[in-house]
């Protein structure tokens, strides 16, 4: 069953969970960070504003184990907020040395440092400076001729794969000597100092990298590009032989955000306004399985539906029918196929059939299996919806949840 | 000849809808900037492919989508003189009151008639299967206004020469 929840008018530029989920922070498209806290009736409540960011903040990121805030906006500036006994939130200040806007701020696994995307066509790879209190960067150059529109860490918290707008998702080496131990070699390389480029890879038409995600394992890089394709990249593990790229062509419209919820499943949303289920079969194909958003597919009524005339013979199924071929151009006897998946041409125009009204801007895990598999994600749209997805699907009280809404 | 209208329709339907995948992108070139990229035209990478449909010579629809910006020119069919005139009438009105609009541009692009921009800001404020279904909307508005202002032109003008004339009968 999945949670909607409806927070602002305005988009959700992101959203991050606390640990325990019983607050979120998001970025109502302003330049400040909104907390809400859940209450006692279940909907959220706003408890705290978080005003230091000057231009919109892009990114927000919340550490599971150190339970820190680390915001980046376009004012060049990211800052890490430690809550206060008191139950408010103190920023501390981050060097990052950009002269062009952070886009994407993700802290690493391991929690010791976090890395911002940004326009000034670096990675800036922050760690804590505890004599002076604040937070330094190193940049991550080389490579980079373009904005970095996302990011994502290795389990290892030493690799970073980056997507860019030249349509060229690369990983980096983010090796940090105080703050990092040697890591054990991987499939990606080994003895990696500081911005090495372990691999870069294109999707087969171009089209720039929205998102990238690692497998749980660190094995795989999944990334989806502007072409409308999910790109998933083995390398292989011995050194010299080329790593194997696997695009998926999608049928909808590009992707913006990308989760992996087990080590053979992806799930993606973006401009179709749908998260959609990816899953590698037992005979090694990845496949687009079905959107974990059942009323697209034109189960449940549309909500709003138009017309409402009195009188048989406007209701019935042949006048609508004809009278959308001849003003609509839709073919009597059969839907004709709507530009976009998920979507119905009636008489007042299209219909969304989706929850989210307008695109996804960011899908993440909610919750675990008692495997490590992630059983729940959470999206947050350009709509100002919240909604909390079970990855099994079978969402059978969509219905319900869009009733409580009352729209 | 009309039925290619309903294709015609589709096609541009199908391809604004696939050039609206907009999202915010601050400005490479300028700090703390963000602009309509296809406007600013300074930063090649992002730009995309402009595509032209055409229904015939005189009618196309040009559109040039970006990351943060798309620029839909339209072409509006003027077979003579007459509709010529009027449909600059015409086009002239909407564009000098553009800033109602929202989404139109006060200069059409050199070769068309009207031009519209839309920027991520206007799709997220307003509902992009919505805004396609205006442009659409639009597209055929236009036809049947030209059409309807060029019979009611010519009525007119038959109006006032027979009173005119008659007082010489």
């Amino acid at each position: 069953m999945s949670e909607i929840y409806q927070l602002t008018s305005a988009p959700l530029t992101a959203h991050a969970f606390n640990p325990t989920r019983s607050q979120v922070a998001v970025s109502p498209n302003t330049s400040e960070v909104h907390i809400y806290s859940k209450d006692t009736a279940g909907g959220w409540a706003l408890s705290d504003t978080l005003t230091d960011h000057d231009k919109l903040v892009t990114s927000i990121d919340w550490a599971p184990n150190s339970n820190r805030i680390v915001t980046c906006s376009h004012d060049r500036n990211a800052y890490v907020w430690n809550p206060t006994p008191s139950g408010g939130w103190t920023p501390t200040l981050v060097l990052l040395r950009l002269n062009r806007s952070a886009t994407y701020a993700r802290w690493s696994p391991n929690e010791e440092k976090f890395a911002v995307a940004s326009g000034a066509r670096t990675i800036a790879v922050c760690q804590f400076d505890a004599e002076s209190d604040w937070w330094v960067a190193k940049h991550i150059k080389k490579p980079l001729r373009t904005t970095v529109l996302g990011l994502d860490w290795h389990p290892n918290s030493v690799l970073l794969a980056s997507g860019s707008a030249d349509g060229v998702a690369r990983v980096f080496s983010a090796y940090m000597k105080g703050v990092d131990s040697k890591p054990e070699p991987t499939p990606w390389g080994e003895r990696l100092p500081f911005n090495t480029v372990c691999g870069e890879f294109a999707s087969p038409s171009g089209g720039w990298v929205h998102a990238v995600a690692f497998s749980p394992s660190g094995e795989a890089l999944a990334f989806a590009s502007h072409d409308s394709t999910i790109t998933l990249v083995y390398p292989s593990p011995n050194a010299g032989e080329p790593a194997t790229i696997i695009p998926i062509p999608l049928p909808s419209l590009p992707l913006l955000s990308l989760v992996f919820t087990t080590e053979t499943t992806i799930i993606g949303a973006g401009h179709d306004c749908q998260p959609y289920l990816f899953t590698l079969s037992s005979s090694g194909e990845w496949s687009l399985t079905k959107s974990l958003d059942s009323g697209a597919s034109g189960e449940k009524k549309a909500v709003g539906g138009g017309g409402g005339a009195v009188g048989r013979l406007n209701n019935s199924a042949a006048f609508q029918a004809f009278r959308q071929a001849d003003s609509r151009g839709v073919v009597a006897g059969g839907q004709q196929a709507a530009a976009q998946p998920g979507t119905r041409l009636t008489q007042s125009g299209t219909e969304l059939l989706t929850v989210h009204q307008n695109s996804v801007s960011s899908i993440r895990a909610y919750s675990y299996g008692s495997g490590g598999d992630v059983e729940k994600v959470s999206s947050s749209g350009v709509d100002g919806r919240l909604v909390i997805w079970d990855v099994d699907g079978g969402v059978a009280a969509v219905g319900a949840g869009v009733g409580k809404l009352g729209i | 000849m009309s039925n290619t209208l309903r294709p015609y329709l589709a096609c541009v339907r199908s391809t604004l809808t696939a050039a609206l995948t907009l999202e915010p992108f601050p400005s490479q070139v300028s700090e703390r900037h963000t602009v309509a990229e296809i406007e600013a035209q300074s930063t090649p990478e992002v730009l995309l492919t402009p595509l032209l449909i055409s229904r015939n010579a005189s009618e196309q629809v040009l559109i040039e989508p970006s990351i943060n910006s798309v620029r839909l020119s339209i072409k509006i069919k003027q077979a003579d003189e007459l509709e010529h005139v009027l449909a600059h009438k015409f086009t002239r009105f909407l564009m000098m009151r553009a800033e109602a609009f929202v989404i139109l541009r006060r200069v059409p692009i050199k070769g068309y008639d009207i031009s519209f921009l839309i920027t991520n800001r206007n799709v997220e404020d307003m509902m992009k299967h919505k805004l396609v279904d205006f442009v659409i909307q639009f597209m055929e508005d236009v036809d049947k206004e030209l059409s309807e202002a060029k019979l009611s032109l010519n009525a007119r003008a038959r109006i006032v020469a027979e009173s005119y004339l008659s007082t010489f009968a």
